[in-house]
């Protein structure tokens, strides 16, 4: 089918300088932990989405020396000619689409911990990092200026050697460009601090030379945040964030333009639970409206409605669409508004488990919609492609249609089954996500800083996208409100069975604190419930209400929030020392501790239950558990583990000569129903399955390629020959 | 107890579609065929009965071409003993009226206890074939059935009337429902079930063998189509420019106007 026209303006042209960016597509840099040392990962994932349509793709920040060096989290790097090598793989592939590479070049300050390197970062004042833990930088002299801008332009000649379009000099998130600009961590008295002119001047500098050096080759590039959140102390839009974009715009060919800064950067990189599409429009969007620029503008906000896109267009706000997020949700975002089929495209859900993995520090990015993202070279999969399964001719069985079961069944049917049966009990498929999509409301009423407590409903995209795809799919059936038995599964008629079931809410308090029960903890009582008992709204709630949250992730402080915001008096109690542990690395936790300490929800960290009663909950401390507390309550809600529902596996497994009378072959078990994880672990379970259907034994994952050095002569074939062998995602042409 | 039940293969339209130019129809092209929704209900309606009466037998019959068979293997596989399909070229895009009096010949000679019917096929949604199919059999009929219960050889039933009014009919049988969705909640067939099914009998039938050629046919229709055209669309607009203000006092121009 042919494109819309209405998308028309989003398939032209526009000039960077030096360069043209082919469509108004544009993947902004965002982190995935490969950097320059796992170039096949760099270089395909990046050159999947080039495939998919998008017009420019960034690295990450870049840093340009080892005193910028951010261990434990993964950043690009050229510091020398072998970073030059690593990174121009990238840069060929996407060539090889059409595509502009960027390169966003980077020196962080304070805020680089240099644990590695060993080195000591610089910085406009001595101002240590506000989340590093003693961080500080080294003051710069003027010589140390002149140093650090010969950085800049050494790697920006190297990137240009590489192969990349775009240079970047990076400033925003509270590097060290807008270190200088920022009163916040300049307090410098010589050229370079003080008055407006002088704390630009660094940046401006920075610019001119980068410029100098490889301004005719390629397109230069500023990320800048044009307000970092922090009132007059620091960078403010109606000051010096215009006047910054106005005083050096004849230095740069693209303006990125960003909101917010590197400590609470989930003011950028907004969560769904918090923040809506095209969020920093109010702050990034007044650049291009008031006229203080004429060089083309990019911006973000996990934009993924090509509605919208077409909007911020016409309406001036950017000239370009910018993604990180959207990107990795579907690399073929662009190739499916293009080809007409904008219901297939698979809209990012915001969970920020992307960055989270980033955030922790060396593992890979991954992505609850797409399980494929970072898979594209060290597994060769490919999130559109799926070549015909060797054993096509097999029927398939998947029982319970939740994130893992859905995505198995989809993959499954794309790979050409002969026919797949996804049965659910439920009334519909979806599984936990159901319920869970419910969660994270207060009351809604209040802002929060910049954002309000929106709730988990985008989390419904992934049934949603899950859903159209099934319909589409002539050889999967969904058959629900059917509860299959062990006898069920086996006079099915299936030669493979895939359990799917799921997992449950411990009911009576065991934990991973204690490994134990908790003494008096009983969910069948009327008095005491699951979490999604809560949802569901299956039992009356008392005023008090008592939440014990062992998981260390959204549930627990989602039912708080949500018990609080109905006018409830909660009091949330935690073994670990803060609540939520794990949203510190999706970016939701400071929006998340404003909104629990805005509704009065009284926190108890290393704090642990050991007996129920009615109207009470006995409490210690667990560094000193003489020391006790009770707290007098109505109602108490349960988050402290779940158990899978892997019965149905155990039983049909346990007779296996049953199974071959009866014509199964296998039976594979996946999701929460094998251990209870996060919900991009089970989809990657389901996907991971049956892209290895017809491997010798599917129940043991393929190895994978792993890019770590080896030692003695070797060649790119020891690494990834395998790929040639993969039929799903084309092979590195190497030069 | 011997239950025939008269389905039909539907076309589903693709969002995006042609009509044709050398005759009244879709571009086959944008269709895709499945069992019509409403047959689902008065198939299961069929089978339990069957299931709560020993040595019952559920005929499945539907007067269509090549398609429509995979519609009648699967209702051999959700349980039906047998299918017949009925097909000769002269019954292309023949009416409701037509179908019923082709389907009559068949039913005949089944000798069927009970005839259920889909209230309407979701394609054509005549709601006309079961009617007309009752009166060349005549037998007693009710349409639009919500709810069936069978004893001694007669069916009571809940008839839906409008506005939330029921009747409660009380049959002897032979007789012909149309059956509403809803009535029950459809089987699915598993895998084995549907394998099963291919060794079935499907018995394919001509107008010759049911007695009838095309002129009989033709001569029980009411209508033909004779052209096919999308509706226009945008007539009738008027396109306001101008300021919010100008727009504003356009439109309540137009609505004083309308209004008289």
């Amino acid at each position: 089918m042919a494109r819309d026209p209405k998308y028309d303006i989003l398939f032209e042209p526009i000039q960077l300088g030096p360069k043209t960016l082919k469509n108004r597509f544009y993947q902004v840099p965002h982190c995935i932990g490969a950097g320059s040392e796992k170039p096949g990962f760099q270089a395909y994932h990046r050159g999947v989405k080039a495939e998919g349509g998008w017009g420019a793709l960034c690295t990450e920040y870049c840093s340009i020396h080892p005193e910028s060096d951010d261990t434990m989290r993964v950043s690009a790097r050229i510091w020398d000619d072998d970073d030059v090598r690593n990174l121009a793989v990238m840069c060929d592939r996407l060539h090889s689409f059409d595509a502009l590479a960027g390169i966003e070049l980077w020196y962080g300050g304070p805020h680089a911990p240099c644990m590695e390197s060993r080195h000591v970062p610089r910085g406009p004042s001595q101002i240590p990092s506000d989340f590093e833990v003693n961080t500080h930088p080294r003051y710069m002299d003027a010589d140390d200026i002149k140093l650090v801008q010969q950085m800049y332009v050494d790697a920006a000649i190297r990137a240009r050697e590489a192969g990349f379009d775009i240079v970047y000099v990076y400033g925003a998130h509270s590097y060290l460009p807008l270190q200088f600009l920022s009163p916040f961590y300049n307090k410098r008295t010589d050229e370079y601090g003080g008055s407006f002119e002088n704390r630009a001047r660094f940046w401006k500098e920075c610019l001119e030379q980068v410029r100098e050096a490889v301004g005719d080759d390629c397109a230069i590039a500023s990320r800048f945040a044009v307000d970092t959140l922090y009132g007059p102390s620091s960078i403010e839009i109606g000051e010096d964030g215009v006047r910054f974009v106005e005083y050096v715009d004849d230095l740069v060919d693209l303006w990125d333009l960003t909101v917010g800064d590197i400590a609470e950067w989930g003011q950028n990189a907004g969560p769904s639970r918090f923040f809506e599409e095209n969020h920093e429009k109010p702050f990034t969007g007044q650049i291009k409206a008031g006229d203080h620029t004429n060089k083309p503008v990019v911006g973000v906000g996990r934009i993924t409605n090509p509605d919208t896109m077409v909007a911020i267009i016409n309406s001036g706000q950017f000239d370009i669409i910018g993604a990180a997020r959207p990107s990795i949700s579907d690399p073929f975002l662009p190739k499916k508004i293009e080809e007409g089929r904008p219901d297939d495209i698979r809209e990012c859900i915001g969970c920020n488990q992307c960055i989270s993995r980033w955030e922790i520090g060396g593992p890979p990015m991954i992505c609850t919609q797409n399980a494929t993202a970072g898979e594209e070279y060290r597994r060769g999969w490919h999130p559109e492609k799926f070549h015909t399964a060797a054993n096509a001719d097999r029927g398939v069985l998947v029982v319970g249609a939740g994130p893992a079961g859905m995505e198995c069944a989809m993959v499954l049917g794309k790979r050409e089954m002969s026919a797949v049966h996804l049965v659910d009990a439920d009334k519909e498929i979806g599984g936990c996500v159901n319920w869970i999509s419910q969660l994270g409301h207060s009351d809604g009423k209040e802002n929060l800083a910049r954002g309000t407590a929106r709730g988990l409903g985008e989390w419904k995209r992934i049934v949603n996208y899950r859903q159209i795809q099934l319909d589409k799919l002539k050889n999967v059936d969904v058959h629900l409100n059917s509860r299959l038995s062990k006898q069920d599964i086996l006079e099915y008629g299936a030669e493979i069975v895939i359990i799917a079931t799921g997992s449950h809410f411990a009911t009576d308090g065991l934990n991973p604190a204690t490994h134990d029960t908790i003494e008096g903890a009983d969910t069948s009582l009327d008095w005491q419930l699951t979490p999604d008992e809560v949802v569901k709204g299956t039992k009356e709630i008392g005023n008090r209400v008592l939440v014990l949250e062992n998981e260390g992730y959204y549930m627990g402080v989602s039912i708080a929030q949500k018990l609080a915001g109905e006018g409830k008096d909660v009091t949330l109690v935690t073994q670990m020392g803060d609540v939520a542990n794990y949203m510190e690395y999706t970016l939701e936790a400071p929006m998340l501790h404003r909104d629990l300490h805005r509704l009065g929800v009284h926190i108890h960290t290393y704090t642990m239950l050991d007996k129920i009663e009615p109207g009470v909950c006995h409490a210690y401390n667990v560094w000193k558990p003489a020391h006790r507390e009770q707290f007098e309550v109505d109602t108490v809600v349960l988050c402290t583990q779940r158990v899978s529902n892997d019965e149905l596996y155990h039983e049909l497994r346990s007779d296996k000569e049953l199974l071959t009378s009866e014509g199964i072959e296998a039976v594979y078990m996946i999701g929460d129903a094998a251990a209870p994880r996060m919900i991009p672990d089970s989809i990657f379970d389901g996907h991971r399955l049956a892209r290895e259907i017809d491997s010798e034994n599917p129940a043991m994952p393929l190895p994978f390629i792993r890019e770590r050095r080896l030692w003695g002569d070797v060649t790119n074939n020891d690494y990834d020959g395998v790929l040639v062998n993969t039929p799903d995602i084309a092979p590195m042409v190497v030069k | 107890m011997k239950i025939v039940v008269p389905v039909k293969q539907v076309a589903v339209l693709d969002e995006e579609f042609d009509v044709l130019e050398d005759r009244p129809g879709v571009d086959p092209d944008a269709l895709d065929w499945e069992l019509n929704e409403w047959d689902e209900f008065s198939l299961e309606t069929a089978l339990q009965l069957a299931e709560a009466e020993g040595g019952s037998e559920v005929v499945v019959i539907t007067v269509g071409a090549e398609e429509a068979e995979d519609g009648l293997r699967s209702c051999l596989a959700k349980g039906a003993d047998r299918a017949q399909r009925i097909w000769d070229d002269s019954l292309e895009d023949v009416d409701p009226l037509a179908v019923a009096r082709v389907l009559a010949a068949a039913v005949e000679r089944e000798s069927a206890d009970l005839v259920l019917c889909g209230v309407q096929s979701s394609d054509g949604v005549h709601s006309a074939t079961g009617i007309a199919l009752a009166a060349h059999l005549d037998l007693p009929r009710v349409a639009v059935v919500k709810g069936l219960e069978y004893s001694g050889g007669a069916a009571t039933v809940e008839r839906e009337l409008e506005g939330g009014l029921v009747e409660n009919l009380r049959v002897q049988l032979p007789a012909l429902f149309t059956i509403q969705t809803g009535i029950n909640e459809p089987r699915y067939a598993n895998l084995r079930a549907i394998k099963q099914a291919k060794e079935k009998q499907l018995d394919v039938v001509s107008l010759g063998d049911l007695g009838l050629d095309a002129q009989a046919v033709d001569s029980a229709a009411s209508s033909r189509v004779r052209s096919m055209a999308p509706p226009d669309t945008g007539g009738g607009a008027e396109m306001l420019d101008g300021s919010a203000e100008a727009v504003a006092g356009r439109i309540a121009e137009i609505v004083k106007e309308r209004m008289g």
